[in-house]
C-alpha cells in the first residue's frame, strides 16, 4: 500500500486517471456527436431537397409570362425527377395491383407517373404574385421518416399549408407524399386509381393519365 | 311560400336529424378512407351526376361571368355578408366543442361586424385580431365521439356525411336570414348560391384538370379535408405514413382483387 501512495506512483496514477477521464469524455462527447449530428445533418438533407424544390417554383412562377408549359416542364423535371421518390410513391398508389404488373410495365408506369407530376408543378405554378414559400417546422415520424411543413403566402389570402412527408434512400431524402391543407394527394390518387382500375382496367388507367398530361400541356 | 310554410318543413328537418344521429351512432368507421367509407356509392353516384349535371349546365355558366364581371371588391363584400351570416352557427359549434375562448372571439367577432362591418359587408374583425373559424355541427360531433357514417352525396348540395347532416338543420335556423320574408329571402340566396360557386370555380377547375375520376376524386378530398377541419388543421401525426408499412411489409392486400 504505501509503496502505491508515495509520489511517483501517486503522480503515475493521476495522470493515469486523467486519461481515463479525458478518454470517457471524449467518448461521451463521440457518442454525444454521434447520435446528434447525423440527426442535425439529415433534417437539413431532407430540407435542402424541399428548398431546392421551392427555388426551382419559384423561379418558374416569376418567369411565367415569358416561359411556356414546355420551358416550365423542361425547367422542372430534373429537380422533381431528383426530389420524389416515383418508384415507392407507385408502388403504394396501385398497391394491390402492383405485383400483377410486369417489370416492364412497372418500369413504363413509373415513368409516366413521373412525367404526370412534372406536368402537373408546370401547369399549375404558372403565375406569380409575391408568393413566398416558408418551410415552418420538421417532425421525426417512425422508420426515421420525416414530415417536413411549409406554406406558401401570399397577400390578402390565407397560406396554403404544404407538407411533405420525405424518406430516406440509400442516404438520398426523398419526397413521397405532398398534403395541400390536409388532402393528401398520394391516399387521394390511391382511390382514384384503385376505382378505374376496378371499372375499366389498368390499360384504361394509363390512357387517361396519358389523356390528362397531354391537355395539361395545352 | 310564408314563414308558416318554412314551418311546415320543421317536422321533416327534424326527422332528418334524428335518422342521422341514429345512424352516426351506430355506424363504426373504419380508420383508413380507402375504399371503405362509402356504402352509398350506387345512389351517391346518381346524385353526383345530377349535381354535376345542373352545375355543368346552369350553375357554372351563371357563375363564370359573374365571376368574370363583378369588381373583387364587391365579391368580397357580399363573401363577406353571406359568411357573417352563418356565423353565429360557428359560434355556437366553438361552445359545444368546448373552446370558450374561441367561442367568445366568435361571438364578438359576429358583433362587431354585424354592426361596425355594416351588416357584415365589411369584415373589420379579422384585423382587429377576432379570426374567423370554421366550425359546424358536424366537426362538433366529431369531436365528441360519434362516428363520420357514410359518405353522402345530397342532390341540389354536395358531398357530405351522415354525421354533418344535422348540421344542415342548426345551419339554417342559426341563419337570421331564414326569418326574413320571402320576396327577400329567395333573390338574395340566388345571389349567395351563385356568389358561393364562382368562389369555388378555382377549386372545381383544378380538380377537373387533375381529376381521372371525378366521383373519387371529389370523395376522397372532402372526406380529407373534414378530418383536417374537425383536427383544426393539426391531425395527428401517428398513422400518417401507415400506407408505405404497408407497401413495405407486403400487406396492402385487403382483398383478392387483381387487375382485369
Amino acid at each position: 500500500m504505501r509503496s502505491l501512495l508515495d509520489q511517483g506512483n501517486f503522480k503515475y496514477i493521476s495522470v493515469r486517471l486523467v486519461r481515463l477521464l479525458v478518454s470517457i469524455m471524449l467518448l461521451t462527447f463521440a457518442q454525444v456527436a454521434n447520435t446528434n449530428e447525423p440527426t442535425e445533418e439529415s433534417h437539413d438533407a431532407a430540407v435542402a431537397v424541399i428548398e431546392q424544390l421551392h427555388t426551382n417554383l419559384l423561379e418558374v412562377m416569376q418567369a411565367a409570362d415569358t416561359m411556356s408549359f414546355a420551358e416550365r416542364y423542361s425547367k422542372l423535371e430534373p429537380t422533381i425527377t431528383e426530389s420524389f421518390d416515383t418508384p415507392i410513391i407507385v408502388k403504394v398508389i396501385l398497391s394491390r395491383y402492383w405485383k400483377n404488373l410486369t417489370n416492364q410495365k412497372q418500369e413504363n408506369f413509373i415513368q409516366l407517373f413521373n412525367r404526370q407530376t412534372i406536368a402537373t408543378y408546370a401547369s399549375r405554378f404558372d403565375s406569380y404574385s409575391d408568393e413566398i414559400f416558408a418551410i415552418k417546422t420538421v417532425e421525426q415520424l417512425k422508420k426515421g421518416r420525416l414530415l417536413v411543413r411549409s406554406e406558401i403566402r401570399s397577400k390578402g389570402e390565407s397560406p396554403v399549408n404544404l407538407d411533405y412527408l420525405m424518406h430516406n434512400n440509400n442516404g438520398n431524402w426523398f419526397i413521397i407524399s405532398v398534403i395541400a391543407d390536409g388532402v393528401n394527394d398520394l391516399s387521394l390518387k390511391r382511390a382514384e386509381y384503385s376505382a378505374v382500375i376496378k371499372k375499366n382496367g389498368f390499360e384504361n388507367l394509363v390512357t387517361n393519365i396519358e389523356k390528362k398530361i397531354v391537355e395539361m400541356e395545352n | 311560400m310564408n314563414r308558416s310554410g318554412k314551418i311546415r318543413f320543421l317536422p321533416i328537418i327534424l326527422a332528418l336529424l334524428f335518422i342521422s344521429i341514429a345512424s352516426g351512432c351506430a355506424s363504426t368507421q373504419p380508420k383508413d378512407t380507402f375504399d371503405n367509407n362509402d356504402q352509398l356509392e350506387p345512389v351517391n353516384r346518381v346524385s353526383f351526376n345530377f349535381n354535376e349535371t345542373l352545375d355543368q349546365y346552369i350553375l357554372k355558366p351563371i357563375a363564370e361571368p359573374y365571376a368574370k364581371y363583378t369588381p373583387p371588391i364587391y365579391r368580397a363584400g357580399i363573401t363577406n355578408f353571406f359568411d357573417n351570416l352563418t356565423y353565429l352557427n360557428v359560434v355556437l359549434n366553438s361552445f359545444l366543442q368546448g373552446k370558450f375562448g374561441q367561442g367568445l372571439s366568435d361571438a364578438t367577432r359576429f358583433i362587431v361586424n354585424s354592426t361596425l362591418g355594416i351588416g357584415g359587408l365589411n369584415d373589420i374583425a379579422t384585423p382587429m385580431g377576432l379570426e374567423k373559424h370554421d366550425e359546424d355541427l358536424g366537426q362538433t360531433l366529431a369531436v365528441w365521439g360519434v362516428g363520420q357514417g357514410s359518405y353522402l352525396v345530397i342532390p341540389l348540395s354536395g358531398p357530405n356525411t351522415v354525421r354533418n347532416t344535422p348540421d344542415m338543420v342548426t345551419s339554417t335556423v342559426l341563419n337570421p336570414f331564414w326569418y326574413i320574408s320571402n320576396a327577400i329571402l329567395w333573390p338574395v340566396s340566388a345571389l349567395n348560391l351563385i356568389n358561393t360557386r364562382a368562389n369555388l370555380l378555382e377549386a372545381t377547375n383544378l380538380r377537373d384538370e387533375a381529376a381521372i375520376e371525378p366521383y373519387t376524386f371529389t370523395r376522397e378530398a372532402f372526406l380529407q379535408q373534414r378530418k383536417y377541419l374537425i383536427y383544426d388543421g393539426n391531425p395527428p401525426l401517428e398513422g400518417y405514413d401507415d400506407i408505405f408499412d404497408d407497401a413495405e411489409d407486403g400487406v396492402s392486400d385487403s382483398d383478392t382483387l387483381s387487375i382485369e
